[in-house]
């Protein structure tokens, strides 16, 4: 079986609307992989940052996975979310990456997206925030049924992952 | 075809210096560093944590030096759980109490070569406005009991932060028998900037 270490952080986020943001992760992989260590979902903490744009949140992952196909490669998918200064939450993007499949170092920006209503739900999400979200997160890193939305251009995500591979060469795959 | 090895264990050698510090609201401040490691990972020679000097910033410059020597070298069965740097930063507030001013964390790189560190320091932040004032009057702020805390994933998502500085740090990275073990650690660092702040640092390679 050939294993696949990830071993890096998700560093922050910028280009939003606002700044005091935090962020629901996970990862996705397909029915082959199976995971050894390491936690594949969480939330990091919320960071409200007193110079600049960037919200800085060093959120570590260390993920330790085996695999008997290269099917289902897995995949980071996000959600950032605002905390005003009351308490309240407020969706500011969906978004989600292949983790790389080359060894070594790597530093991703990944692009987020919101769900647009229609013009009185905008109008309405102005004035008292909130707005719609997907019900089935899955959305965010499947491709099926996205022909439904409408979105918008929300802030990146910058991640930096590095990536050990053991065995892959020993099956035949070049990466 | 067997891949052949010897050895079940691998040896990381981390030698690098803290360098210094942006802060652009502080000054004469000092810097605690830890590891935090898996259970596969132990320590073999060099200090594990240790303290930094005290520094101001200069007329010249607006930057906080330190050039604090790291020389450390662990050994592990696995790469689950590689080792973190943990850095904290402290310094005087108006009226003299030693408060913190920083937390950050960064995974030490794992492919041979030199590399540079720029991570982002936070500090927790109280959640209204009098504790904050209060905080400020007496000294008393919030911290973290365990600042390996930060080098964790779990029981983050109850905490609030505010990000206020940067910590960068250079490392010149060896391993041993990794690739004897078959890890694939990626084409080896000859010379590469990386830096969690700018956007348009890419590799050299």
């Amino acid at each position: 079986m050939a294993e696949l270490h990830i071993i890096g952080q998700i560093i922050g986020a910028s280009g939003f609307p606002q700044n005091s943001l935090f962020c629901k992760w996970g990862v996705h992989t397909g029915g082959a992989w199976r995971l050894l260590s390491g936690l594949k979902e969480g939330q990091t903490q919320v960071d409200n940052p007193q110079t600049g744009d960037m919200a800085y949140w060093s959120h570590p992952i260390d993920l330790h996975y085996a695999t008997k196909g290269l099917q289902g490669w897995p995949k980071i998918y996000l959600q950032v979310w605002h905390q005003d200064s009351f308490g309240r939450c407020q969706l500011y993007g969906y978004g989600y990456c292949h983790v790389p499949s080359s060894p070594g170092h790597h530093r991703i920006s990944c692009v987020t997206w919101r769900p647009l209503g229609s013009w009185q739900e905008q109008l309405a999400q102005m004035f008292v925030g909130g707005g719609p979200q997907l019900r089935n997160p899955d959305l965010i890193y499947s491709g099926a049924d996205r022909y439904r939305l409408h979105t918008e251009t929300m802030g990146t995500v910058e991640l930096e992952l590095g990536i050990i591979m053991r065995h892959f060469d020993k099956y035949g795959v070049e990466s | 075809m067997e891949t052949t090895s010897n050895s079940s264990v691998f040896l990381l050698t981390v030698n690098g210096q803290i360098e210094g510090a942006n802060f652009p609201d502080y000054d004469n401040l000092y810097c605690k560093y830890c590891y935090v490691y898996g259970h596969d990972w132990a320590p073999t020679t060099g200090l594990e944590e240790g303290i930094t000097q005290i520094t101001s910033k200069s007329s010249q410059s607006h930057k906080l030096i330190w050039n604090f020597p790291l020389e450390t070298t662990f050994k592990s069965t696995n790469p689950s759980g590689w080792p973190q740097l943990v850095v904290s930063v402290y310094g005087p507030d108006v009226f003299g109490n030693d408060v913190v001013r920083g937390y950050g964390a960064t995974h030490i790189p794992f492919t041979p070569g030199q590399h540079i560190r720029t991570i982002p320091m936070f500090v927790p932040e109280p959640t209204w406005r009098l504790q904050k004032f209060t905080g400020w009057l007496l000294g008393r702020r919030p911290e973290y009991t365990d600042p390996k805390v930060v080098a964790h994933g779990e029981g983050r998502e109850v905490t609030r932060v505010r990000s206020q500085g940067f910590v960068t740090i250079s490392f010149h990275i060896m391993t041993k028998d990794m690739k004897r073990m078959g890890y694939d650690t990626g084409p080896t660092n000859s010379s590469t900037v990386q830096s969690a702040t700018s956007s348009q640092s890419r590799d050299a390679q």
